[in-house]
């Protein structure tokens, strides 16, 4: 498929009429968080730059952010997205294969230099050279290490490539890292969650394609946009948290009516991320909405910072797995002890300096 | 028997305040924030719209931690622009020097550790006590007004509060990682109340120096042995 062509002339050549192409163009501009004057500027872009090409690989993954992304449900249609960001190599979604497709990533890198855009999904083993994710009989890293060289931007796609995830997870035995600790010279944005929602990847390729650069992003690298605000300050239980009435049991009355997952172990109120706002398989549900609390799979370690189902995570302190209240607790307890025994000590030595002085 | 020689005013009023003030800001931060932590009232009956339990404990908690920064604030200005009270001022208190580890503060340590008879005297905090006070008061309060505010600011992003403290957030390893270290390090006050007030009371025996009114008073004695009549 040709680059040249604009998303304007993609929307065209399907059959979508320019009521609906400006529709797709002000909603990804309102999820953006873009003022409403700057949407001439977003659609004089969709219609005048030639389509953004993308190459999207894929490392240590279990490939759920593929499977969010292909539901995206504005832009409409899956279809319409692919063609829409000119997804030029996706080796999971590509017909081609083998030694083909790895032509179509070199012919890319070398037509477009400095100008693709490379989206990152999985992380990146970087242990014993690299060995435990090859691709096309190359290490992963040295895939991604190429890519990234002659890329305009790099897109981390998902809580693998933007944090770590589980491969991360402790003891991390073959060394998983996320792009970020590899690729060091680019504009990186982190599109994190287990999986993100298909609709923040659209509007972030839409704000570089208009703009020319990545929208801003957070303390973390996430674009504000999407990721600006606590899944817990727009969640549709945040009167039952503030009320005080809680879940405490999936088996209980409180479940049935829906109160607030806080004590189940709900990340809601630590985690930055649209699903209460967007939601998933256009705007079906999301976890809280079905019952079950917030994991925070946007938030960095939250792998290791389980269970899922307390509030209080358990941590590894002096080699075992404990709480922070169990610390304290012992900590107080021990403190107490301390002063008591002191206090005994203090008692025996000047009872037996009285005895002496006598 | 034993009969006072000397009266000596060593915490003056605005000492006296800032203490009560900040004892009382960490009980109520202490139980306010362990609640939210851990929410133990029952639920309350009828439209969720209608009540405030939970609001009300965070409400209370971020109040009470506004009054504990101004405190807080207040005897930084008085310890470092009110020149003439040399008790306030952590004038000796130099752990930079080595000079400052020296002999002094090993013989309270090894007073402390029934190593050495005689209980060394001092007016002010002895350096153990200063080195206590600046460990977790000093430095525990900063850590807890600087993670305290990073997730006060979570409440607006992108506003004063978040602007200035939310750099934090990315140090603790994200909002839940910010969450956790307040928790954790909270538990240091409770620890350090029982160390204090027990070492508070073992000196009032021991030297019977009236430390324990002192914080009342203000005035600390000096006491000399007479010999039994």
């Amino acid at each position: 498929m040709p680059t040249t062509q604009t998303f304007a002339e993609v929307f065209e050549s399907r059959g979508i009429s320019r009521r609906d192409f400006l529709r797709f163009c002000s909603l990804t501009s309102v999820s953006l968080g873009l003022a409403p004057s700057l949407l001439p500027k977003v659609v004089h872009a969709m219609e005048t730059k030639p389509r953004l090409p993308v190459i999207w690989l894929h490392g240590l993954e279990c490939t759920c952010c593929t499977e969010s992304f292909i539901r995206s449900s504005h832009p409409m249609t899956a279809d319409l997205v692919l063609n829409m960001i000119s997804l030029d190599y996706d080796d999971t979604l590509n017909a081609a294969a083998g030694h083909q497709l790895e032509e179509i990533r070199k012919k890319i890198m070398k037509d477009y230099h400095g100008k693709y855009i490379l989206a990152v999904e999985g992380n990146i083993p970087t242990k014993d050279d690299g060995v435990y994710c090859m691709i096309g009989g190359d290490s992963f890293l040295n895939v991604v290490k190429e890519t990234a060289a002659g890329a305009a931007a790099v897109i981390a796609w998902g809580a693998c490539a933007s944090f770590g995830c589980v491969q991360n997870a402790k003891p991390n035995p073959t060394g998983a890292v996320p792009i970020s600790d590899v690729i060091k010279d680019k504009p990186i944005v982190k599109v994190p969650g287990c999986p993100p929602i298909a609709e923040v990847m659209t509007g972030v390729i839409t704000h570089f394609h208009t703009f020319g650069k990545l929208p801003d992003l957070d303390s973390l690298g996430r674009p504000k946009a999407f990721y600006g605000t606590r899944i817990h300050d727009k969640c549709y239980r945040r009167a039952f948290y503030d009320a005080g009435m809680f879940v405490h049991g999936f088996d209980e009355e409180s479940t049935r009516k829906g109160w607030c997952l806080y004590k189940m172990g709900c990340k809601g109120p630590t985690t930055y991320n649209s699903c209460s706002k967007i939601q998933w398989n256009a705007g079906t549900s999301f976890p809280i909405g079905s019952g079950h609390p917030c994991i925070g799979c946007s938030e960095p370690g939250f792998w290791d910072k389980g269970p899922f189902y307390t509030r209080l995570a358990e941590v590894s302190f002096l080699g075992t797995d404990t709480t922070a209240d169990k610390i304290g607790v012992v900590a107080v307890g021990a403190a107490a002890a301390g002063a008591a025994a002191h206090a005994a000590v203090t008692a025996v030595k000047k009872q037996k300096a009285g005895n002496d002085d006598k | 028997m034993s009969r006072i020689i000397e009266e000596i005013y060593v915490w003056r009023l605005p000492v006296r305040l800032y203490h009560w003030i900040n004892a009382l800001c960490i009980v109520v931060l202490s139980t306010t924030g362990m609640y939210i932590a851990w929410p133990v009232m029952s639920a309350p009956t009828g439209e969720a719209a209608l009540h405030h339990s939970m609001a009300l404990w965070r409400y209370f908690h971020y109040v009470v931690a506004f009054i504990f920064i101004g405190n807080f604030l207040y005897r930084m200005y008085y310890a470092l622009l009110v020149k003439d009270d040399q008790y306030a001022r952590f004038g000796g208190f130099r752990p930079w020097s080595p000079a400052w580890w020296g002999n002094p503060f090993k013989e309270q340590v090894a007073s402390y550790l029934f190593l050495r008879d005689d209980e060394p005297n001092y007016v002010g905090h002895n350096p153990v006590a200063a080195l206590a006070h600046f460990i977790f008061i000093f430095c525990g309060s900063v850590f807890m007004i600087f993670t305290g505010l990073a997730m006060y600011g979570e409440n607006n992003p992108g506003g004063f509060t978040s602007t200035f403290f939310g750099w934090m957030l990315p140090l603790m390893g994200g909002s839940y990682g910010l969450r956790y270290a307040h928790h954790l390090v909270a538990w240091i006050f409770p620890f350090y109340v029982i160390v204090h007030l027990y070492a508070v009371f073992r000196h009032d025996v021991v030297d019977r120096t009236s430390v324990t009114s002192s914080i009342i008073t203000g005035y600390k004695h000096k006491v000399e042995d007479e010999a039994s009549a």
